[in-house]
């Protein structure tokens, strides 16, 4: 088996004594001639420091930490070996020399004993060495290497590091709770978000900082969660917090979990906390659900009112190709009028918008023969796709039999608020010029679509007058219900 | 002898068309656009065989709940309920009620007058 540390046994036997402070070996101290045994004896890395002109003696484990200034330091002074940092090492050189050792828990060194730059850490302790009567003759140092446990403890620290940012970083609320009384240990940015951002509650228990869950269960349930080790499982839980930036309660709804945290021992010595305010999802997903809802609602109506118009016209129309053309016509008023309620939000169509759809689609605008007076007043989806389904038979019924055949004939539409108490809406259709008419014998779909009304509007009535001079058509209903969006 | 059926529905054109339909079946039909007028047309004839309702109007009381109130005045009356909107639940229509989800076909209509015993 080959002797340990072969590389400094040569430098000592090799080593020119008789010019050295300590003379030849032989010579030597029994101390020295000991602690020289014990150390090339030794896989520690260890160093001896000798005499009061501070001889550096040391084996192989020590010359690895001495980098390149091995083997030049064999046998030279402590101060020409760590000249450097001797700021550092002079102070703990000279307690060992007044008889005070020393102990270091991790000095770091830059070592290249596997061919490339290496963060080492070691444990030192300087040792004074005296004679039997006392007097301080060198110091002995023993090293061992605590790199691993360096390394391990800065992994765990970075790890914890890492783990804490998780924390922070996540979405949700998370606490943990300590003890039986539930003491906040951690709480993330969140948590605090949740139950108001200027509350004090690390060190405290959960009665003492969020005081007012207490009469609503939560402490009883964190008990029931200590002692049984059951984790508690919630959604949507509504909750009271006194949030608000006075201080003041707010109700949230909170999904909650309350989960078991054990020591080695696998006994339960804390709480985790994870909570999330979906008070705004729940509130969107309500929002959702009622817009769906409405939705399906006005198509199903939207559908009931084709199927009208469809039945109507087939009913009344004297062949198929003319009810084809007929029901594709008023689906297109139908659609155009969805256009204008839907342009700028539902709500805000006006009368105005309607009757001009109307015009564009029947007047011819270089001779322009239908007159339009009325104010700018809103009208609510329902009642928009009456008014435009009104006009525009009147308007086909006019190219047909009345004023638009006619290059004479014109039509005076005219809309206003009338009633005493300003209450009612009227509309007036007014043909001049035109052929003389009377009232058909048979009432064609066209005026049965009219005489339906205003959709959505209370008391509405509509009147359709043949009158010598032309017809007259004479809508009214009542405003508030008129202008509702429904 | 024809059977006087009521509709009420606040939109005229659906109203129409569905007063239209039963007129061809043979029906004699009354109109209403709202409960409350429903209600002072049921106290006047007692005629009415069977009433045929929408939910959603204006008014003191929607069609559901005129629905419940002919039900007890007039337990004779065959009612059949209609909505685009709702899908009552179990328990919500008065017992021998029936509902029909909008837009409702000619033959679903008549079909549910026949099931009611009302031809």
């Amino acid at each position: 088996m080959p002797l340990a540390n072969p590389d400094c046994r040569r430098l000592f036997r090799d080593h020119d004594w008789s010019t050295s402070p300590l003379g030849e070996m032989d010579q030597w101290s029994v101390e020295l001639k000991t602690l020289t045994n014990v150390m090339l004896g030794s896989l520690q890395p260890m160093l001896i420091v000798w005499g009061p002109s501070q001889v550096t003696l040391y084996n192989d484990g020590y010359a690895a930490m001495c980098g390149n200034r091995h083997p030049e330091a064999f046998g030279r002074s402590f101060q020409s070996l760590w000249h450097d940092i001797w700021e550092d090492v002079e102070p703990i050189i000279s307690a060992a020399y007044r008889g005070e050792g020393t102990s270091m828990d991790d000095i770091q060194f830059t070592m290249y004993r596997n061919g490339y730059p290496e963060e080492t850490h070691f444990a030192f302790s300087y040792t004074p060495v005296r004679d039997p009567w006392g007097t301080v003759l060198g110091m002995f140092c023993a090293c061992t290497e605590v790199t691993a446990e360096v390394m391990a403890r800065r992994a765990e620290r970075t790890l914890r590091d890492r783990f804490m940012q998780v924390f922070e970083l996540s979405p949700g609320g998370i606490a943990m709770l300590g003890g039986p009384d539930h003491r906040f240990e951690y709480a993330n940015e969140e948590y605090y978000s949740m139950i108001g951002v200027s509350r004090d509650i690390i060190g405290k228990t959960v009665a003492e900082a969020v005081s007012e869950v207490v009469r609503q269960g939560f402490v009883d349930i964190l008990n029931g969660v200590y002692r049984t080790g059951e984790p508690f499982v919630a959604r949507a839980l509504p909750i009271e917090l006194n949030r608000g930036p006075e201080g003041e309660m707010q109700r949230r709804l909170i999904d909650l979990v309350y989960q078991p945290m054990r020591n080695d021992a696998g006994a339960i010595n804390g709480i985790l906390v994870q909570a999330r305010d979906v008070t705004e999802l729940r509130a969107e997903e309500a929002r959702q659900a009622l817009l769906s809802h409405e939705l399906g609602h006005r198509l199903k109506n939207q559908l009931a009112m084709v199927q009208a118009i469809a039945s109507q016209t087939l009913r009344n129309a004297p062949d198929i190709s003319s009810a084809r053309k007929r029901i594709s016509e008023r689906i297109a008023v139908l659609s155009d009028a969805h256009d204008t309620i839907l342009e700028g939000g539902r709500g805000s169509s006006t009368v105005r918008q309607l009757v001009d759809q109307i015009i564009t689609l029947h007047d011819d605008p270089a001779q322009p023969r239908i007159r339009i007076v009325g104010p700018n007043l809103k009208v609510g989806s329902r009642p928009a796709l009456s008014v435009s389904l009104i006009l525009h038979e009147l308007a086909t019924n006019a190219l047909k039999y009345g004023a638009l055949t006619s290059l004479e004939g014109s039509i005076d539409i005219c809309w206003r608020v009338a009633g005493e108490a300003n209450d009612r809406f009227e509309m007036e259709w007014v043909e001049v010029g035109g052929p003389p008419v009377a009232a058909p014998s048979k009432e064609g779909s066209g005026m049965r679509l009219i005489s339906a009304g205003l959709n959505g509007a209370a008391n509405s009535n509509v009147k359709v007058l043949y009158e010598p001079s032309g017809l007259r058509c004479f809508i009214t209903a009542d405003l508030e219900s008129f202008q509702k969006e429904h | 002898m024809h059977a006087t059926i009521l509709v009420v529905e606040d939109d005229g054109l659906i109203r129409m068309d569905l007063a239209d339909t039963l007129t061809d079946r043979g029906f004699s039909v009354l109109e209403a656009s709202n409960a409350d007028e429903a209600i002072s047309i049921m106290n006047e004839s007692t005629l009415i065989r069977a009433l045929v309702t929408d939910i959603d109007m204006p008014g003191s009381i929607n069609g559901l709940e005129l629905a419940h109130h002919v039900a007890e005045t007039h337990p004779d009356c065959a009612i059949v309920v209609i909505s685009g909107r709702y899908s009552p639940s179990q328990g919500a229509l008065p017992e021998k009620a029936r509902f029909l989800s909008k837009p409702v076909s000619e033959t679903a209509v008549t079909r549910t007058l026949t099931a009611l015993g009302i031809a």
